[in-house]
C-alpha cells in the first residue's frame, strides 16, 4: 500500500490545478494550430469545457483546503488575503499589457500563439481571485453560523456547481436562458451579502484597514472584468471562450457585491462603532467584577476595578470613594485624575447640596438608588453619587465628576448601578468567604478544646471490691462545664466528686479546668468534706468570673467502716437508694454554691452529714443537664423520674443503671430534640 | 423566652420577670437590674409569680449582684415564686443569701 495519508492535500490539489491548467493550455493551442492552419484538429469544444470544469473544482479544492486551515476567524487577515490575490491578479494583467505595449505592432506581439498563453493566463489569474474570495467571503457569511444561513449557503454552492456545467447547455451562447441564470444566482448572492456580522466587532483601525482593503478587492474585481471583456471581443484569436462561463460571470457579481456591501456597511459603521467596542469593556469589566471573588483577592481590588469601570463607562473626569469605616471615620480612597485641593472644594459643594443631605437620610440602605446632581463649581458641572450596600449595610459611596452639565445619561447610570451592585456583591462574598474560613479555624480550634477538655475527665474511676463505679459526661456545645473526679486516700478511703459550672460551652469550660486543678491539689490534704468545700470555695472566689459559680458535691467514702461522709454546696441533691427498704432518698445537707459568697462566711453556709451504708445500696450523682432536660411540651425531666427509675431497676449492675438513665432520658426529650446543657451522670453500687 | 416589665411602687422598684430564665436571656435580666442600680433605686423587689424557669446563669445574675447591693445599701427582695424556682433557689443555697417571701404584702412588712 502506498502512503496515502501523509499525502499533503494542498500540495496535491495545486498540482492537480497546474496540471489542468497545462492540459486545457494544450487542448486550445493545438485546437488554434488547426484553426489557423486550416485543418480540423478533431478536438470537440466539450473536451475544452470539461478540462475547464476540473480546472475550477481543483482551484476550488486547493483554496477551501488552505484557507480553512490558515485562518481562525481573523477577520482582516481573510480581507487581506482576498485583497492581495486581487492585486496580483491584477498586476500581472497590468504587466502583460505593458509588454504589449512595448511590443507594439511587431510581429512577436499579433503572435496568436503567445496571445493565446497569455490569454489562459488571465483565465487562470482571475479564476483563483474569484474562487478564493467567493471562500473568503464564505467564512465571514458563515460567521455567526445559523441553521438557515448554512442551507442558503449550500444552495448557493450546489447552484455555482450547476453553473459550471450550463455551458453544456446553452453551448456558450449568450442568450435568455444565460440572463435567467444569471439573475437567480445573483439574487441568491445578494441575499448571502447581507450576513455581514462581522463587522461590528472590528475595532475602530481594523475598520479603516478592512476598508482600505475591500476598495482594492473593488477595484482589482472592476479592473479584472473590464479586462475580461476586451478579451471577449477578441473572438478571432481564441477559438474557445473560457471568460463566458456563468460559474465566473456569478462570481463575478457575488464577490463585487459583497465587496462593496462590506465596505459600504463597514463605512457607516465607524462612526458607531466606538460605541460597540464601549459595550464590549463594559462587558468585559463585569466579568472581571464578578471573578474578583477570590478569597486571596482583596476588597480594595474590587474597588479598583469598580472605580475604573464606571470611570469608563461614563466618561467621567473625575472620581473616589468615601468609605465609612467604624467610628463614623470617613477614608478617602482611589481618587482618580482630581489634585487634593479640587477634591475638598468637591466634597464641600456635594456634602452641603440640599439632595445629597436628603438622600442620605435615607434609612433603609436597600431603597438608595443613584443620585445625579448638578454641582455649583467652576470646573466640575455634574456628579453622580453610588451607595455602596454592602449586606443590607452602607459601607461607603462613589462619586464621580463631569465637567459638563447633565453629563450621565441614563444608559450611563444603568450600568454603573450594575457595575455598583456587582462589586458590593463581589465585597459581600468576599467577607462571607472569610468568615467561613475563620469559622472553620475555630471550629479546629474548639475540637482541640474539646479533645483536652476529654483528657481532663478521668478515664479510670479509683475503687475497690466495696463498690463498683461508672460515670459518663457529655457536652451541649464542643466544650462544656461538667467535672466528676475520683480519688483514692489510702487502702480503705476514696473520693468522689461532682461539679457543675454555671453556663455552658467555652468559658465553662475553662473554670471547668481550673476546678480539676484545685479539686486535685486540696484533695490530697486529707480535709474533710466541709473543711474540703470552704477551701475550694476560697480558691474559686478568686479565680471564677463575678457572675459565674460551681455547685460540687464531694463523698468520702470508708469501705472498712462502711461510712460516708458527705457534703454538698449548691448541687443537686444526690439519689441514695435503700436496699433493704427498697426506697430511694435524696441527700439534701445545707450547702452553698461555690464561688457566690467570695469570703469568710461561706463557713457558715455548709454542712458536712455523716451515714453509713448497707451492701446493695447505690449512689447517683448527677447535674443539672438531666433534671431540666425537657421534652416536647416543655416538661421537665426531673428528679422524680430518676428516681422511679432507680427504684425499679436497683437489682441491675451500675453499668446498666447508667444505660437505662441515659436511654430513658433521650426517650422523654424525643427522637429529634436536643439536650442544650451538659449532663453528667455518676452511679455507684455498694457489695 | 423572658419579659421584663419595670412597676414603679411608691419607692420600691418591681421587677416582674414572666417566662424561663437561660444563658441566652439571662444578659436582659441583669442590664434591667443594673440600670435600676444605676437610676438610684434603693429598693427592688422581683416579682417571680410568672417565672417558669431559671437556670443557673440566671442564678448568677442575682448573685454577683448581692456584694454591690450590700456594699451600697440596696434591698433586693423576691417573692411570689414558684415551688419549682424556689427549689433551684434553696438547692443553690441561694435562699439563705437574698430574701425570698412568699408574696407581695410580706416582702414590703419586712424592712
Amino acid at each position: 500500500m502506498p502512503k496515502l495519508p501523509n499525502l499533503n492535500i494542498g500540495k496535491l490539489s495545486f498540482l492537480l490545478a497546474i496540471l489542468v491548467w497545462l492540459a486545457l493550455l494544450f487542448v486550445d493551442l493545438v485546437r488554434l494550430f488547426g484553426t489557423i492552419n486550416e485543418i480540423d484538429s478533431g478536438i470537440a469544444q466539450e473536451f475544452t469545457w470539461i478540462l475547464e470544469i476540473l480546472f475550477f473544482l481543483t482551484v476550488y479544492w486547493f483554496y477551501n483546503y488552505s484557507i480553512s486551515r490558515n485562518t481562525q476567524n481573523d477577520f482582516l487577515n481573510l480581507i487581506w488575503r482576498a485583497a492581495s490575490t486581487g492585486i496580483f491578479a491584477s498586476g500581472s494583467m497590468i504587466l502583460i499589457d505593458l509588454f504589449y505595449q512595448v511590443l507594439g505592432d511587431s510581429k512577436l506581439g499579433q503572435e496568436p500563439f503567445l496571445k493565446n498563453f497569455f490569454y489562459h493566463i488571465h483565465f487562470a489569474l482571475v479564476t483563483a481571485f474569484l474562487i478564493s474570495a467567493s471562500i473568503l467571503w464564505k467564512n465571514l457569511i458563515l460567521y455567526q453560523r445559523s441553521k438557515k444561513v448554512v442551507k442558503q449557503w449550500q444552495t448557493f454552492e450546489f447552484a455555482q456547481l450547476l453553473a459550471m456545467f450550463f455551458i453544456f447547455f446553452n453551448q456558450n451562447t449568450f442568450d435568455y436562458s444565460f440572463i435567467f441564470g444569471m439573475v437567480l444566482l445573483s439574487g441568491l448572492g445578494l441575499i448571502l451579502s447581507a450576513n455581514l456580522k462581522w463587522i461590528p466587532y472590528l475595532t475602530f483601525k481594523e475598520k479603516w484597514k478592512s476598508l482600505l482593503f475591500l476598495f482594492l478587492i473593488l477595484l482589482s474585481t472592476g479592473f479584472l472584468f473590464i479586462q475580461t471583456f476586451s478579451y471577449s471581443s477578441q473572438q478571432q484569436t481564441y477559438p474557445v471562450n473560457l471568460m463566458d462561463n456563468l460559474f465566473l460571470i456569478i462570481l463575478f457579481v457575488f464577490v463585487f457585491v459583497y465587496a462593496l456591501f462590506s465596505f459600504l456597511v463597514t463605512l457607516f459603521n465607524l462612526p458607531t462603532s466606538s460605541v460597540f467596542e464601549q459595550k464590549l469593556t463594559e462587558a468585559i469589566n463585569f466579568q472581571r467584577l464578578s471573578q474578583s471573588i477570590k478569597p486571596e483577592e482583596s476588597e480594595e481590588q474590587v474597588l479598583d476595578i469598580l472605580v475604573d469601570s464606571c470611570m469608563s463607562a461614563s466618561y467621567a473626569d473625575g472620581a473616589w470613594l468615601e468609605l465609612q469605616h467604624e467610628s463614623s471615620h470617613t477614608e478617602i480612597s482611589n481618587l482618580r485624575f482630581l489634585e487634593q485641593d479640587t477634591l475638598e472644594e468637591l466634597r464641600k459643594v456635594i456634602n452641603s447640596h440640599k439632595q445629597v443631605t436628603e438622600w442620605e437620610s435615607e434609612e433603609k440602605p436597600e431603597n438608595l438608588g443613584l443620585l445625579a446632581i448638578r454641582l455649583a463649581h467652576p470646573k466640575f458641572e455634574s456628579a453622580l453619587i453610588a451607595p455602596l450596600v454592602v449586606n443590607k449595610e452602607i459601607i461607603g459611596k462613589m462619586i464621580l465628576c463631569k465637567e459638563v452639565k447633565e453629563g450621565f445619561n441614563k444608559e450611563m447610570t444603568n450600568i454603573i448601578s450594575t457595575f455598583v451592585r456587582q462589586a458590593c456583591i463581589a465585597v459581600e462574598n468576599h467577607r462571607l468567604l472569610n468568615q467561613a474560613i475563620q469559622n472553620e479555624r475555630y471550629q479546629e480550634e474548639l475540637k482541640i478544646a474539646q479533645r483536652v477538655q476529654k483528657s481532663l475527665l478521668p478515664t479510670r474511676l479509683d475503687h475497690n471490691k466495696a463498690f463498683e463505679i461508672t460515670a459518663y459526661s457529655n457536652a451541649a456545645d464542643e466544650v462544656g462545664g461538667d467535672y466528676y473526679d475520683t480519688y483514692q486516700l489510702d487502702e480503705d478511703r476514696f473520693v468522689l466528686v461532682m461539679g457543675d459550672v454555671s453556663g455552658k460551652g467555652t468559658s465553662a469550660a475553662f473554670h471547668m479546668s481550673q476546678m480539676k486543678g484545685i479539686f486535685q491539689s486540696l484533695i490530697q490534704l486529707g480535709l474533710s468534706p466541709g473543711e474540703f468545700m470552704i477551701q475550694a470555695n476560697s480558691a474559686l472566689s478568686r479565680c471564677l468570673e463575678k457572675n459565674h459559680f460551681i455547685t460540687a458535691s464531694i463523698f468520702i467514702i470508708n469501705t472498712k467502716e462502711q461510712t460516708i461522709c458527705h457534703s454538698r454546696a449548691g448541687h443537686l441533691p444526690t439519689l441514695l437508694h435503700h436496699h433493704l427498704s427498697g426506697k430511694a432518698e435524696f441527700l439534701m445537707p445545707d450547702g452553698l454554691g461555690l464561688g457566690i459568697l467570695r469570703n469568710m462566711q461561706y463557713e457558715n453556709h455548709v454542712e458536712e452529714m455523716t451515714f453509713s451504708y448497707q451492701s446493695g445500696d447505690i449512689l447517683v450523682l448527677y447535674t443539672d443537664g438531666i433534671v431540666e432536660a425537657k421534652n416536647q411540651n416543655s416538661q421537665q425531666f426531673g428528679t422524680g423520674l430518676i428516681q422511679s427509675i432507680v427504684e425499679a431497676h436497683s437489682q441491675l449492675s451500675p453499668k446498666e443503671i447508667q444505660l437505662k438513665l441515659i436511654d430513658s432520658l433521650h426517650e422523654f426529650v424525643g427522637g429529634d430534640g436536643m439536650i442544650d446543657d451538659d449532663y453528667s451522670l455518676m452511679v455507684v453500687k455498694f457489695t | 423566652m423572658l419579659s421584663i416589665e419595670v412597676l414603679q411602687d411608691q419607692n420600691h422598684s418591681i421587677l416582674l420577670l414572666e417566662g424561663e430564665i437561660d444563658a441566652s436571656n439571662s444578659i436582659q435580666l441583669d442590664e434591667s437590674i443594673r440600670s435600676l442600680a444605676d437610676n438610684g433605686a434603693q429598693s427592688i423587689l422581683v416579682d417571680g409569680s410568672k417565672l417558669e424557669y431559671i437556670s443557673s446563669a440566671g442564678l448568677g445574675v442575682f448573685m454577683s449582684y448581692l456584694e454591690d447591693f450590700q456594699e451600697n445599701g440596696i434591698s433586693l427582695k423576691i417573692y411570689s415564686l414558684t415551688p419549682r424556682v424556689l427549689e433551684v433557689f434553696k438547692i443553690l443555697g441561694l435562699d439563705q443569701l437574698i430574701s425570698i417571701f412568699p408574696d407581695k404584702t410580706t416582702a414590703l412588712r419586712e424592712d
